[in-house]
């Protein structure tokens, strides 16, 4: 293996301008993919952050004030489902809280509303908003709640339009991802085509198969794993200076930035995957010569 | 060595490729049907033989070394015994002085020669020389074919050269095979060109 990395590296040093040709445009596809990815990996974020706003609202009757040992058991039945995202109990005096913040413009709202007048009520949120009416289900089944509700349409064309959007980013770094395969298939394929005399020569002189072939999967593995590299560098560029430009409008939904141990991972991923992009565009590309 | 040219204008080479594991003395290691032999162990079986190219086939973005070392390398030799093995070839060649040069930095003559020592360092039992002096001026085909002879008597290994230059067959006294549509026509232990 060694010999056919030394003989990859010295045919791509010494056909220098092929050889950038072939890693800027390998760099590019690969480019369009690892955004593809960040992209996706971003929606998948902006996602779930919205997947887990939706949330049943439970209301004891009017006249019930749960006691702390209730809510607990509530809670504790509820979470015990392992569906739950987040559990809050909100009393008469705390939506009395709310309901003045929400009409603080208004004086004449607030005067005649008391605390005794507001239900109880607990807020739950779900890991998957799937499981809303499950939620729902049970919380209508206790003693003391009178009213629950979520919007389960919304929920559902939320869903709807969550699931069509991720799999659409997978499609789409997926396609791009057999893009970098195809072009980096046709590149080993021009480098077979005008070393078909070398490819003769070794052939006479007694070179197997996998001797003439090794040499092309190194120099396409070395491609897939030096574009993605270079396409790594080039988005991570691009997310340092994109920053600022988003920070302003989608700054709330939390870890959206990648961090750097993420940025690795892509790293790592990225280039093992190139590296066999580009093995299997070269093994391809010449068996298909050789069989020729 | 052996001498053979054609009649007609049957490829002479080929022809000599075709019979040699026919003829009595060629044979590199025991009777092969090249057409039967399967895909996979026909690398194994050149490897046996040295050819010494026409048109040279030399790779032109590898310098002399490079170039001979190539049947070493294809046999999965260590880099110490390639530069052993390459550094004799090509003293036997007499290019020792021109190893890191380019094939365009060399005459006509010491290409052949490089094709010479690529043919030699693998130690094969037989060289086929495939009109070696066609594109050469009479001077150099001469010490060209008087390099083949010295090959011959030093490795002792079998040197079959396909040839239509009469005035080297004859001034060989060799062992002459005269081929006729591919077919051994005739085998003269001191033969001439007929």
């Amino acid at each position: 293996m060694s010999s056919a990395y030394m003989q990859a590296q010295q045919r791509m040093r010494r056909t220098p301008y092929q050889t950038l040709v072939a890693l800027v445009v390998t760099t590019l596809a690969f480019f369009v993919a690892i955004v593809f990815f960040l992209d996706a990996a971003a929606a998948h974020k902006i996602l779930r952050y919205f997947e887990t706003r939706p949330q049943v609202n439970a209301f004891y009757q009017q006249d019930v004030v749960p006691k702390p040992q209730e809510v607990d058991l509530l809670r504790t039945k509820l979470e015990g489902t392992g569906l739950v995202e987040s559990f809050k109990y909100v009393s008469k005096e705390e939506a009395l809280q709310i309901y003045k913040d929400l009409n603080k413009s208004d004086p004449l709202l607030l005067e005649a509303v008391t605390a005794n007048m507001l239900p109880a009520s607990v807020e739950v949120s779900a890991k998957d908003p799937q499981d809303l009416k499950g939620l729902a289900d049970i919380l209508k089944g206790e003693t003391g709640i009178e009213d629950v509700r979520f919007a389960e349409e919304v929920v559902q064309s939320l869903l709807s339009w969550t699931r069509s959007v991720r799999t659409s980013r997978v499609v789409l770094a997926a396609t791009q991802m057999f893009i970098a395969f195809i072009i980096i298939l046709s590149v080993i394929g021009s480098k077979i085509t005008s070393r078909r005399e070398e490819i003769s020569l070794l052939q006479l002189i007694g070179a197997t198969e996998g001797y003439i072939s090794a040499p092309f999967v190194v120099e396409g593995t070395l491609y897939g794993a030096l574009g993605s590299l270079m396409a790594w560098g080039m988005s991570y560029l691009v997310i340092l200076y994109s920053t600022p430009f988003f920070a302003g409008f989608i700054s709330e939904i939390p870890g959206l930035y990648p961090s750097v141990v993420f940025m690795l991972k892509v790293l790592g991923g990225s280039m093992g995957l190139g590296a066999l992009v580009g093995a299997l565009g070269g093994l391809l590309a010449v068996r298909r010569y050789l069989k020729s | 060595m052996i001498a053979s040219y054609a009649l007609s204008g049957f490829a002479n080479f080929s022809s000599i490729a075709i019979q040699i594991g026919g003829i009595s003395g060629i044979a590199p290691t025991r009777r092969h049907d090249l057409a039967k032999l399967a895909a996979n162990k026909l690398p194994h079986y050149r490897r046996a033989v040295g050819v010494v190219f026409q048109d040279f086939k030399l790779l032109a973005d590898r310098n002399v070394t490079e170039n001979v070392a190539l049947p070493l390398q294809v046999r999965g030799a260590s880099l110490g015994d390639i530069a052993k093995a390459v550094k004799q070839s090509l003293e036997v060649v007499g290019l020792t002085e021109r190893a890191s040069l380019f094939p365009a930095q060399l005459s006509g003559g010491e290409l052949q020669r490089v094709v010479m020592a690529r043919a030699i360092v693998g130690q094969p039992r037989l060289i086929l020389a495939d009109e070696p002096t066609g594109n050469l001026d009479p001077k150099t085909a001469r010490s060209i074919v008087k390099l083949l002879h010295a090959i011959h008597k030093e490795l002792k290994t079998t040197v079959v050269m396909a040839t239509h230059n009469a005035d080297i067959v004859d001034s060989l006294g060799l062992r002459v095979i005269s081929l006729d549509r591919g077919k051994v026509v005739k085998d003269s232990p001191k033969g001439k060109y007929e």
